[in-house]
């Protein structure tokens, strides 16, 4: 293993056990990061995305518990890390983006005191330089006149600048690893342009691994070095992002391609996946694409293990397509 | 083609009326007046019969509220809608129903458009039912017929919305609209909440459902490589007004707004990687005090004096093709550019 992998997951499986039975939101995920990497993460709702992102921060709430696996963060087993531990990681070498940036602001604090906070609970430092470094942070993200703006309730700030400050609330520690879960789903395309554009000088500048996770092809290839495509609690497919859009070898990766308009003749019927995802409790046996699957045979009612023909680049699949050399 | 819809000058505002207390304090200068937010500012718009016209935007763009207006769902605050001519807000009685009904409309949510205690053939079959469009007798083959339509197992019209998927909820909902022989759809981000593997789903629906059964569809999207997949003509919003409208292939092929060009710039696509985002500028201003002259100005990466100034009209720069910008009139053109340092100013302003 080369000298900056920053993150290896394997195998892992987080499960709810419910009345109704065994929720297995992820099933079985393999992941690699490299530093200065992005990695994006790309499922439909109920793939088991988001719940990956929570477990390698420690984050997944009882019932639900990490199962199976192994997850090494620079040569830590997070598995086996110490409550105490993952507090200290959380927020310093590893920090998270959420969805809705009023989920994670404290709406009656203003977003300074809020921001200090974070840098003294992870840095023995002065108020005052606490507070220099949060207006640096909200310079680096583009908030206009952060001396200012840093005085301000998250209510004040429109929902492109409340994202842009929960990315500099993730950013107060350079960490090693950021997660971000669908972060600019529910921005406008224009304000996402300018959040993934910072997102990705960032990224680069500053050399930190992201894990991208969004339901958006679109973005991910904008975005992205890497693609994992998750499917009913498994990565099916992963690859860069070259590779996985232009040569898929899973028919889930291929017909979600297909079926995206810009793939398509303008007025003619799309090509579309036919059947919906299996719901969480009635996944069926086997591979759980076989039953919206055309190259489904009797052999998919085993578990398809990974074809790994790189160190990163592998998919589920008995019957893979051919792929474009 | 026969004009389906026309849309003439159409102005809404949404204002909150004040109580008694807050017009006593409002009237003694201890409280300001309640905002008004300008939802529509003059817009025009028409539909032919057959066609399908895709309506994008982003947030506040008034998009919804235009859709809302032609279903005849809001009053206009000024300006009037023709529904085949006629000026939906004349007509009485069992014409105002009929006008009602060959228009009908889906929303984005499903879920909280559809009522969850009612069984699904009751959601179908209610509005034939109450109308009188079919005896009572025949409501439940109508509603099997309909939900063989739109691709649900008629088996399940005892069941609840929750015992569906997202996908399949939408189709329930374009099921009620159908059930009342409508000719006209105003479809509201009706495939925003769906999973992509279930979007392609709908939109080869309802392109199935415009074909067989000539309807007219209005439809309303922020996304616009769905929009031009599906429609004939386009609508481009900004801020109330329309900015540009013009043939699919034109917008793509041609587009003339710098809005246009930047929205264009900006859609993720998977044939853009590792892309370097070159992005607009600043905000988009609230819909409560709107920027003067082109509501585009403090963002737009060719701003002159005479955009702050005045609001471009919407006109025709090849046939079929219109486009509010100033960039378009010579004479306009002469007005110098503003400043960066200007156009900042101006971006600060109307940050909400």
């Amino acid at each position: 293993m080369s000298g900056d992998t920053l993150l290896t997951v394997r195998g892992l499986k987080t499960h709810f056990p419910t009345p109704a039975g065994t929720i297995k939101a992820v099933d079985g995920v393999d992941l690699m990061l490299k530093r200065g990497q992005i990695l994006g993460l790309v499922g439909e709702s109920g793939s088991g995305k988001s719940i990956t992102g929570f477990s390698l921060l420690g984050l997944v709430d009882p019932p639900g518990r990490i199962v199976e696996g192994t997850l090494d963060f620079k040569g830590e087993d997070l598995r086996a890390a110490s409550p105490d531990r993952l507090r200290a990681l959380r927020g310093d070498r590893i920090a998270m983006i959420f969805q809705d940036p009023m989920m994670t602001l404290n709406p009656v604090l203003r977003i300074g005191t809020q921001m200090v906070e974070t840098v003294l609970a992870h840095r023995k430092v002065s108020r005052a330089e606490a507070r220099a470094r949060s207006v640096e942070v909200l310079a680096k993200v583009g908030i206009p006149h952060p001396e200012e703006r840093i005085d301000a309730y998250p209510h004040e700030f429109s929902g492109g600048m409340r994202q842009r400050v929960a990315i500099a609330i993730a950013l107060l520690h350079e960490p090693d690893l950021i997660i971000a879960d669908e972060p600019t789903t529910a921005l406008d395309v224009t304000i996402q342009s300018q959040i993934l554009a910072q997102v990705q000088k960032l990224a680069a500048e500053m050399g930190m691994g992201l894990i991208w996770i969004s339901h958006d092809l679109g973005v991910v290839a904008a975005l992205a070095d890497e693609i994992a495509v998750m499917y009913a609690g498994r990565i099916v497919e992963r690859g860069t992002v070259d590779e996985v859009l232009d040569s898929p070898r899973h028919p889930y990766t291929q017909g979600l391609i297909a079926s995206t308009p810009m793939a398509n003749d303008r007025g003619r019927p799309l090509r579309q996946i036919p059947g919906s995802a299996p719901p969480p409790l009635g996944r069926p046996e086997g591979c759980p694409f076989r039953p919206r699957c055309p190259r489904a045979t009797e052999t998919c009612l085993v578990d398809p293990p990974e074809t790994l023909v790189a160190e990163n680049r592998g998919w589920r699949c008995f019957h893979p397509l051919e792929g474009t050399p | 083609m026969i004009e389906m819809i026309r849309v003439e000058g159409v102005t809404k505002l949404f204002r909150r009326e004040p109580d008694l207390a807050e017009r006593l304090a409002i009237r003694a200068g201890l409280a300001k007046p309640p905002a008004t937010v300008h939802a529509l500012d003059g817009v025009d718009l028409t539909v032919k019969r057959g066609e399908v016209v895709g309506l994008v935007g982003e947030s506040g763009c008034g998009k919804s509220t235009l859709g809302r207006v032609v279903a005849g769902m809001l009053p206009p605050t000024a300006g009037r809608v023709l529904n085949q001519g006629r000026d939906i807000a004349t007509l009485r009685g069992a014409e105002a129903r009929g006008a009602r009904l060959a228009t009908q409309i889906i929303f984005q949510d499903p879920m909280s458009s559809l009522n969850p205690r009612k069984r699904v053939a009751e959601i179908i079959g209610e509005a034939p039912r109450v109308h009188g469009l079919v005896p009572a007798a025949e409501v439940p083959a109508r509603v099997a017929g309909l939900m063989a339509r739109v691709g649900l197992d008629p088996s399940f019209a005892g069941r609840y919305p929750h015992q569906f998927s997202g996908g399949q909820r939408q189709r329930i909902g374009i099921a009620r609209a159908l059930a009342v022989n409508p000719e006209f759809l105003v479809c509201d981000e009706s495939i925003a909440a769906l999973d992509v593997s279930i979007q392609a789903q709908v939109i080869n629906l309802f392109m199935e459902l415009r074909r067989e059964l000539g309807l007219t569809l209005l439809f309303i999207s922020h996304d616009l490589s769905v929009v031009r997949h599906i429609s004939d003509r386009v609508v481009i919003m900004y801020l109330g007004r329309v900015v540009e409208e013009a043939p699919a292939d034109a917008v793509f092929a041609a587009p003339n707004h710098p809005y246009t060009q930047a929205l264009l710039e900006e859609i993720p696509r998977l044939d853009r990687r590792r892309r370097a985002f070159s992005t607009v500028k600043g905000e988009i201003p609230s819909p409560v005090n709107p920027p003067p002259g082109c509501h585009f100005h403090p963002r737009c990466p060719f701003a002159m004096e005479v955009c702050t100034r005045v609001r471009p009209a919407l006109a025709e720069i090849v046939p079929a093709h219109r486009s509010a910008c100033h960039l378009n009139d010579p004479e306009a053109r002469m007005s110098p550019r503003l400043g960066s340092a200007q156009q900042e100013q101006l971006q600060r302003q109307g940050t909400p």
